[in-house]
Order: structure tokens, then sequence, then C-alpha cells
């Protein structure tokens, strides 16, 4: 309950990485909550602001309610970020000046007690549920928003943010298609989605793209060459491959480490080997693989791209605004109906709330017989299937 | 971590791995001692495994049976820590966080071997059992055992106790370190050591604490009165060369200034970065922090070597 005026009082935090629209949460959780009566207050950088009070001059934790009037959707997080948000964790420089990880959640709860916070709303991505799952377990009132660039949190048809992405990235491919055309070679872009094909099939559906390599489907880069060969034998001159940063690639083997007396300084396991299957996981890896491999292939030049954290800035899409005041609402609804521990889910047309412990634990793939595949065909657009 | 007794071949530590028949650490053929616990946070470190003190399941999923076995999605395993998707993929997938709570014995369940636990606690007999099974190489080679890590100076008793032992049974030492401990813990290893292969990561310590997690101070400190107050140990600096953080010549330059007075300081060697770790932060679930930094060029590390050579008075061919 509030200090002073014995309503509730809920705090509202983001998690680790940026993602458009998370004001648009913030509002729609502040207003939800005022209408209620209800105290909304916001905690600065993901926990920081509980657990490192010190490191703010006016305090950790700031209104939310009476700023809302002045809260623009379409600007970076009022509530700040940090780049990481696991209290069970915290990287910390101890008595002895050594760098160590402790685990403060029973001082993050201790902490959130004593500001009086009956219950956290949580803007969070995959990992993150797992951690405010974890903290629910240890008594914490928490209800979570999904948000996610790629969309693979399951149990919600669509996160927040992930919209946005897919109508930065198709205008990206857009441009990038230009460009292939006027210099006849074939543009090679990679674009976010480590566990989750989603924005490249998508996208690449939109600008009709001559090839899309996802998370879901092992390629090899002999037939993703000889579908553009294919494509290109007549009079066009130019191809566009999208390729999705976890795509994963077969029959193709890394390129070998040379040997480096650093590696005498490392453990046994640090031996790199190779194997028929392998994940590309750093920016610009994935794009580079694949243009390297196809140009190896077939006689056309390729140049790759990255879009890469590119989509994590701007203004959120009409469609993310929105869907981020309807979670936030959602949210304040939850803790309304005395949900506790539940993820707001969109469930068209409805907006739903799912345990945690359903929600964690799954990803939320491209399935492999869904309509996207066979559009995606029926396009002319090689996949891997 | 370290059990109160008399006989030093009981004292315990944790250790990461026993690596045999290892050549750049230190002269000879040698034997590295990998010890778990680090107290820095490098964000290049190759060796993620090695980076906490206490024990860490790591996962292989080639290794991995899948849905033929399972086993790891049932008691004792913690709840939710291993777990499917929908889909083709038949690998078990880890939820690092849920997972924290998996033992040493758990990890033994696993048919496959795709689940390891990484950090052991072993007695320093235990570790002298493995150490001495190459003596004779190391005579003939003058090599020896080396501790390396994680930082040695985390586990001082462990570490000094290993080292004496070491010494009784005629068998040379080194230890690889950042020195990122209080003096105290240097005063224990130090008298037991022959070698001390030193990283002087970066010389400025704004720098230092941006790429590290820590200022380098007492490093720096600690280095000048290693040097001073064991003259007889060799020292030897090391630079994990990386572009962009590190390779320029005010590191370079700074790290000559720094260790040319003493003379006991015989070398100084770069290690030229590479992403040699990078599967192994997979294996883990930690982020690794370095994700766009390249290997040095030839021409970058033929360059710094020859201001190095200048400098230690070495001229031609190496």
């Amino acid at each position: 309950m509030s200090k002073d005026t014995g309503r509730k009082r809920i705090a509202i935090m983001v998690g680790a990485g940026y993602i458009p629209g998370i004001n648009a949460v913030v509002a729609g959780a502040s207003l939800a909550a005022g209408k209620l009566g209800w105290e909304l207050v916001g905690i600065l950088d993901g926990f920081e602001g509980i657990l490192h009070p010190e490191k703010y001059p006016d305090g950790g934790v700031i209104e939310i309610n009476p700023r809302v009037l002045n809260l623009d959707p379409n600007t970076g997080s009022v509530l700040g970020q940090s780049a990481r948000i696991d209290p069970f964790n915290v990287r910390t420089i101890n008595k002895d000046e050594m760098v160590e990880e402790v685990d403060m959640s029973d001082e993050l709860l201790k902490k959130l007690k004593a500001e009086k916070i009956d219950a956290v709303i949580s803007i969070v991505g995959g990992k993150g549920l797992t951690i405010l799952y974890q903290l629910q377990r240890k008594g914490l009132n928490a209800v979570c928003v999904p948000r996610s660039i790629e969309n693979e949190i399951a149990s919600t048809s669509v996160s927040f943010g992930f919209n946005t992405a897919l109508t930065f990235t198709i205008d990206m491919l857009d441009r990038a298609r230009l460009a292939a055309k006027a210099a006849h070679k074939i543009a090679v872009v990679e674009v976010q989605g480590e566990e989750a094909g989603w924005i490249a099939l998508q996208a690449g559906i939109a600008v009709a793209a001559d090839a899309v390599l996802i998370p879901e489907i092992p390629v090899d880069l002999k037939n993703v060459a000889a579908h553009l060969k294919d494509k290109m034998s007549g009079k066009k001159s130019w191809g566009l491959v999208v390729v999705a940063q976890g795509a994963k690639i077969i029959n193709q083997h890394k390129n070998e480490e040379p040997v480096s007396t650093l590696k005498a300084s490392l453990s046994p396991l640090a031996t790199s080997d190779s194997n028929s299957e392998f994940v590309i996981h750093s920016s610009g890896q994935a794009a580079q693989a694949v243009a390297t491999g196809i140009q190896l292939r077939i006689a056309e030049e390729t140049f790759p791209m990255v879009i890469g954290p590119w989509v994590r800035g701007g203004a959120p899409s009409a469609v993310d605004r929105q869907l981020g005041v309807a979670y936030g609402a959602g949210a304040i609804q939850a803790l309304e109906a005395g949900k506790n521990g539940v993820m707001v889910s969109f469930v068209p047309p409805d907006i739903k709330f799912v345990p945690l412990a359903e929600a964690i634990n799954k990803v939320r793939t491209v399935p492999a017989e869904g309509m996207f595949f066979q559009i995606a065909d029926s396009l002319g657009i090689y996949v891997g299937k | 971590m370290i059990n109160q007794t008399n006989n030093i071949l009981d004292i315990t530590g944790r250790v990461l791995n026993i690596q045999r028949y290892c050549s750049h650490d230190g002269p000879g053929i040698r034997t590295n001692v990998f010890i778990k616990g680090c107290s820095l946070r490098c964000k290049w470190c190759g060796n993620p495994e090695s980076i906490r003190l206490k024990p860490e399941v790591s996962y292989d999923p080639k290794k991995c049976d899948g849905k033929k076995c399972s086993i790891c999605l049932k008691a004792p395993f913690p709840e939710g820590g291993f777990y499917f998707v929908d889909g083709d993929d038949t690998k078990v997938k880890v939820n690092w966080q849920l997972a924290a709570g998996t033992t040493e014995e758990m990890v033994a369940l696993c048919p496959t071997g795709a689940l390891e636990m990484f950090g052991k606690t072993m007695t320093v007999g235990e570790v002298m059992e493995q150490v001495e099974k190459d003596s004779s190489i190391y005579r003939s080679s003058g090599g020896g055992m080396t501790i390396s890590g994680g930082e040695v100076m985390l586990q001082p008793d462990f570490a000094a106790a290993l080292l004496q032992e070491a010494h009784n049974r005629g068998i040379n030492t080194a230890i690889e370190t950042a020195c990122n401990a209080p003096w105290a813990n240097l005063e224990k290893v130090l008298p037991h050591v022959d070698i001390v292969l030193h990283d002087l990561k970066l010389m400025n310590s704004e720098r230092h604490k941006k790429w590290t997690g820590v200022g380098n101070e007492r490093i720096l400190a600690n280095f000048k009165k290693a040097y001073e107050t064991f003259p007889k140990i060799d020292f030897i600096a090391r630079t994990p060369l990386i572009p962009g953080v590190n390779a320029d010549d005010e590191h370079i330059l700074g790290v000559l200034e720094f260790i040319k007075p003493h003379k006991n300081v015989i070398d100084y060697e770069l290690l030229p970065y590479h992403r040699f770790g990078l599967g192994k932060y997979e294996s883990l679930g930690v982020v690794y922090e370095l994700d766009d930094y390249k290997t040095p060029s030839e021409e970058v590390v033929q360059r710094y070597q020859a201001m190095i050579d200048k400098a230690f008075g070495r001229t031609g061919e190496k």
C-alpha cells in the first residue's frame, strides 16, 4: 500500500534490451492504474533503481501517474535500461575489490517491501520471464508483459516490439533490393531472429525475396545457390536473400581456427571443432557466411548487409503502440482481478493471463506445416523445404 | 573452500581441469592445472567456465540423445531447468536460470555426457597424483607444473600448498595470474613459484575498468611489489592483444615502461586475441560480451613484437 494514502502501489520496470514502445506500456498501465485510484511508480534501469538507489540523486523509484500526461509513446523508455536485470546474479565488486556475482534476490524483495510496493509489472523478454517466475516463487506479486523483437515468446500470438521490427525490416529489405538491382549483385541481408524466423520469413514474403533462411530449417547453401542460379538464368541479374541471425547451415565446415599462442592459456575445452551443422549467433556472421558460401558456388557476386540493432531504435509502429498500451492496461486488469505470477497474453480478440510457469521454457517457432511456408513456396521463395 | 588440515596433501581447492603436455605456459613440457574462480570479468575471456568459483553445469547439444532419453526433464533435475520446444529440433534446451541448481550427482545421470559439471573439489594429493605422472618428461624437457585459471590468487591456500608440494617433489612451478587480489594472497603463493606469467591487460586504469570490471591500481602495485620482494622469480608479462581494446602504442609502450626497470621481468609476450572460447559461452548459457572484435592482423602483431624485441635488446629473427 502507498506510504501516505493507503491505496495500492504498483511498480513497473523494464528488462534488458531496448524495444520501441516501452513508454506505450507504461502509459497504458498508468492510465488504467489511475482510473482505479492506484499509484504507479517506475523502477529505473531494470531493478537497479531498487537495488542501488544511491546511484540516483533523485531516487531510483520515480512517480509515473502524474507524469503520464507528458509521456510520449514515441520516445525512448522513461524507465531507462539496464544491461542485465538478474537479481540472482548481480555483478558486484566485493570488499577485496574482486568482481563476483552475488544473489541479491532476498535484498530486492526486502527493498520492494520497504518501498511498500504491492506488485511489480515487468516488461520482459524470454529470460526475464524466468527471472520474474523465480521471484514470484519467492513471494513477489508479479505480472509480466511480453516484449520481443523476434516474437519467440510462446503463449501469446504476438509480443510488442515485433511489429515495429518487422515494419522496419521490410523497409530496409526494399532498399537492399534496389541496391542489389542497381549493382547486379545478390544482397544477403541478415535480420533479427536467433531462435525464431518470424521476421525473416514474414519480411521475406513481403518483399518477395529469392530465399529466406531461418533457424527452424537447416539449409545447405548448395541448394540456395542452385535456386538463385536458376532464378538468375533469365533476364534477372540480381538477387535478395534474407538470413535470420540464428540460421543453421548444414554441410559446411567452419573455417579452421589458426593455432595461436593464446590457445595455450585456454582450458582444454577451448578447442574449436567442426561439425556438420553449425549455428551462427554473432551479429553479421550469418550474412557473411551465407554471402561467401553462395559466391563460392555460383558465378554471381554477393554482398552481405546487417540490419542488426537498427530495429531497436525509433518510434513504435501503430500496431505496437496500441498493443503496448493494451498490454500495460491489461497488466493492471490482471492485478485488479487478483492474478499473480501471470503474463499478459494477446489471444485474438482477447487479452488473457497465462501463468508464468506455462509461459517459460517455450519458444514460439514458425510451424513447419504452417501457412507462411506454403505462401513462400507459392511465391517462388526458397526456404529450405 | 579450504579444509582445516595439518596435512598439506589434504588441503582442497576448486579445480576446473588438469591438462597434460602443454608447451606454452612456461618452459618445457608442462601440466596445466586450471583452477576455477576469477576476480576479473574480461569481456574477451576465452575460459568462461573458469570465471565463477562455484561449480557450473554445461550442455553440449551435439552429445544429447534428446527425446529418446529425456532423463534431465525429470527429478532429481531442477524443475524447468531442461525442456523441449515444439518442432523438428529434438535436442534438449536449457533454461540456464533454473538449471543453475544442477549438481554433480545429477550430471552423472546423463548417459551421453551432454551434461558436464565444470569445477570439482580436489585435494592437493589428488592433483599431484595427476601432475606427477609426467615427472620424467618435466625433467627431460625442462618443464613442470603451471597453475592457470581462473585466478590462482583467489585460492591462495590451495595454490600455495600445491606449489609447495610440487617443489617438495622437485617439480618446477609456474603460475598464470592477473594479480587482482589482496597482497596477503600473493605473499602466500609467490614463495613457492619459479615463474610468474602475468597479465598486463590495460595500463590505463579507466579502460582497464571498462573491459575487466575493476581499475588496475592495485594490480600494478602488486606487480611492482612482487618484482621487488621476489627477485629470484622470473616474471613474464603478457598481453592478450585485442584490436580496439589494447592493441595500441599507448598500452604496449606503457607495459614496457612499467616492466623494464625490473631485471627479473625477463620477457613480454603478446597473445593475439582469438575467439576460441565462443562455443563454450553457448554451452554455459553465458552472453559473450565481445561480439564483434577481430583477431589482430599479423602486421600489427609483428610491429608490436618488434618494439618488444628492441626493448629487450633482441635483434634478428626470433
